[in-house]
């Protein structure tokens, strides 16, 4: 199982989703351009502590996490 | 002599014991105040609290337990930023000797809970640092 994490004022919302069924997938890749098409930049887990972004959806991602567009404060 | 040395051993007796309860009423009051903080978390706060420790390093999750604060590694400088504990001014550009040369200030939009931002500048300077930078506002110490 492969999850998305959307940080969100609750917290977090995940996504679970079988890495081996198709339509699961492609529900994922939906929501992957659908969220970095609104400002989220994306991350996935590279080992512990360490991460890198990602451009495009990657279907072998166990975890990727979505955060909102940054601003100066 | 003999009331003399009893009247000192058990003074030093009662000091014994004074000291050793205000040894353990301090660690008590120190774990019910982090009980308390825990439990003065909202559900939100909660959940990114928890977000934030699963994708810290153990060394990152110690520092940010002891002094309220974590350190990461600018992705393009390898400059180290001290990440505090709070929702301004939380950003430390740490130079040579462990000076604090600047204070950075930029988060994610929406209002997220303090976890949230937090891993999401610890996100953002450690896989693309110059973006960060880019929409932050900096000023010196």
């Amino acid at each position: 199982m492969a999850m998305q994490i959307v940080m969100d004022p609750t917290g977090d919302t995940r996504h679970e989703f079988n890495m081996s069924d198709a339509a699961a997938v492609a529900e994922a890749d939906r929501r992957f351009r659908q969220l970095t098409g609104t400002g989220f930049t994306a991350a996935v887990r590279t080992a512990e502590g360490r991460s890198k972004l990602i451009r495009n959806f990657d279907p072998s991602a166990e975890e990727t996490i979505f955060f909102p567009r940054l601003q100066g404060g | 002599m003999g009331s003399e040395f009893l009247l000192t051993s058990t003074t030093v007796s009662v000091l014994l014991i004074c000291a050793l309860l205000a040894v353990a009423f301090h660690g008590a009051e120190v774990r019910t105040r982090r009980g308390d903080r825990m439990a003065r978390l909202s559900k939100p706060e909660q959940r990114a609290d928890a977000l934030l420790k699963e994708w810290l390093s153990p060394e990152q999750r110690s520092t940010l337990h002891k002094y309220g604060f974590f350190e990461v590694r600018g992705s393009h400088t390898a400059k180290c930023y001290r990440i505090h504990c709070r929702r301004n001014m939380s950003i430390y550009e740490v130079g040579t000797g462990q000076t604090q040369v600047a204070i950075w200030c930029f988060g994610p939009v929406g209002h997220l809970p303090l976890g949230d931002v937090m891993l999401a500048q610890k996100l953002a300077l450690e896989t693309d640092e110059q973006a960060a930078l880019a929409v932050a506002n900096r000023s010196g110490c």
